[in-house]
């Protein structure tokens, strides 16, 4: 793959990005059903923190057109809000990566509740509250995420 | 920037614009590989499980079946006697009807969506002549309807949807009504009839083929609780579904072409006007209101603004 210095092993991205939209449709038991954690979303927010050249707007609004077609909501919802949570995460980067942990976590607390929000405002009014459970769930795989994708990264020297 | 005016122009296009099904058809073939493998888990321990089975468990259920197998068979000779003079009473009133559709069985993808919209993935797309609207049925009841094909896979809209209504009718004295569903694996409710209709809690509600989409005598669900509430206008009837929605793993696809006959309602004979005297004037026309009505649903909305 390695074409110049700045950039190798895209492969690494897609495939991360295609095993977190296994892991959005793999069946889960009737009771955990509503806290599945939005991976693809936080792949790519990984990935827009780490390498911001790399996965930019683009990468996450195409992201966000597959996910629209392989879940069936109106074309253009997920890619919308995929692509401003690549667009806010790029924007901060060099601020979220001094961050600790913590910190990080609850950006993207903020950050999914705003891709729910638009997924939500897209879906209709009457939904109870499990609807919002992802994004507590999201929160709080955030630090293995993190950990697992920085692994990936090096192990495979993707920049 | 440009990705928010992309978003927006495909919002507008995929929900105003009919010729745009191509293009999410094909982005479903994409993704549809992805799916498939996302259902091989499941899949594998089902194998697995089959493979195991127990020696003693695998005789029992042969009993079983065959107990059944014979129940069945006896039932079905009756029927075909009865099939036959079904047909020939009608032949006497000079209306033809066909009892029975071909179905085609396709095996739903087991993933996970979207736990608020009530959608399955099958495995049968394009290539077996599914098509927009086509009858789901499991092997207890109706589930739902087609609503989307790529050439590999199609999506089933299930009754529970809210965006889902069925036209049917009471089993017991035959009373018109439409059934929509209200998401969230909550039960169907049964809309629009007025305080003194003639519902009992127990009642089988069966397809009644009115707008010509859903082959007509099919379960769809039993009525398990009818209430009046004080100052509203309609009856507050809850209907639990008769097919399996999220336990089933086949489904049967109603193949086209056997649909019932229509022409014997357009002419003016007894059957006709017998059936359109037993409409309430509250039975909406509203049939499915997923697509533009089809032109056989104007006979049901002729009957019901009568």
């Amino acid at each position: 793959m390695a074409t110049t210095a700045e950039s190798r092993n895209g492969f690494v991205i897609v495939v991360t990005l295609i095993i977190a939209m296994l892991l959005m449709l793999v069946p889960l038991p009737d009771f955990a059903r509503y806290f599945r954690p939005e991976w693809v979303v936080m792949t790519l927010i990984y990935w827009a923190m780490a390498l911001p050249h790399r996965v930019s707007i683009g990468v996450g609004w195409l992201t966000g057109l597959l996910m629209d077609a392989m879940m069936g909501t109106t074309l253009g919802i997920m890619a919308f809000s995929y692509a401003l949570a690549v667009y806010l995460i790029a924007r901060f980067h060099l601020q979220l990566r001094q961050y600790p942990l913590w910190q990080q976590a609850l950006t993207i607390f903020s950050v999914v509740l705003l891709v729910h929000l638009v997924a939500i405002i897209a879906a209709g009014p009457d939904m109870n509250w499990v609807i919002w459970m992802p994004v507590l769930t999201s929160t709080l795989m955030w630090p293995i995420m993190y950990a697992v994708l920085r692994k990936i990264r090096r192990t495979f020297q993707v920049s | 920037m440009l990705a928010l005016l992309a978003s927006i122009v495909l919002f507008f296009l995929d929900s105003r614009l009919d010729y745009f099904k191509p293009v999410r058809s094909t982005l479903s073939t994409l993704v549809y590989p992805i799916q498939a493998t996302a259902s091989l888990p499941t899949n594998f321990a089902d194998w697995i499980g089959d493979f195991f089975h127990d020696r003693e468990q695998l005789r029992e259920q042969i009993t079983v079946m065959s107990a059944t197998n014979k129940l069945q068979s006896i039932r079905l000779q009756k029927m075909q006697a009865l099939e036959r003079e079904n047909m020939r009473l009608r032949e006497l009133l000079g209306s033809s009807f066909r009892l029975q559709e071909r179905v085609q069985v396709a095996e739903l993808l087991t993933v996970d969506l979207d736990p608020f919209s009530q959608q399955v993935i099958i495995d049968k797309g394009n290539n077996y002549g599914v098509y927009i609207g086509q009858p789901v049925l499991d092997a207890h009841g109706v589930m739902g309807q087609v609503t989307e094909t790529s050439p590999l896979s199609s999506r089933v809209v299930l009754l529970t949807d809210p965006s889902h209504s069925i036209p049917v009718q009471i089993n017991r004295n035959g009373l018109r009504a439409v059934v929509t569903g209200r998401g969230l694996g909550e039960n169907l409710k049964m809309d629009f009839l007025p305080h003194n209709a003639d519902v009992r809690k127990g009642d089988l509600l069966v397809t009644s083929g009115l707008g010509g989409r859903f082959p007509v005598g099919y379960p769809v669900g039993e009525v398990i609780s009818v209430d009046f509430p004080q100052g509203k206008a309609f009856a507050d009837i809850k209907v639990q579904p008769a097919a399996n929605l999220s336990t089933s793993r086949e489904v049967m696809l109603v193949l086209p072409g056997e649909k019932i006959d229509t022409e014997p309602l357009l002419a003016p004979t007894p059957a006709a006007s017998e059936a359109a005297a037993t409409v309430t004037p509250a039975a909406s026309a509203a049939e499915m209101t997923l697509t533009a009505p089809q032109n056989q649903s104007e006979e049901a909305a002729d009957g019901d603004n009568r």
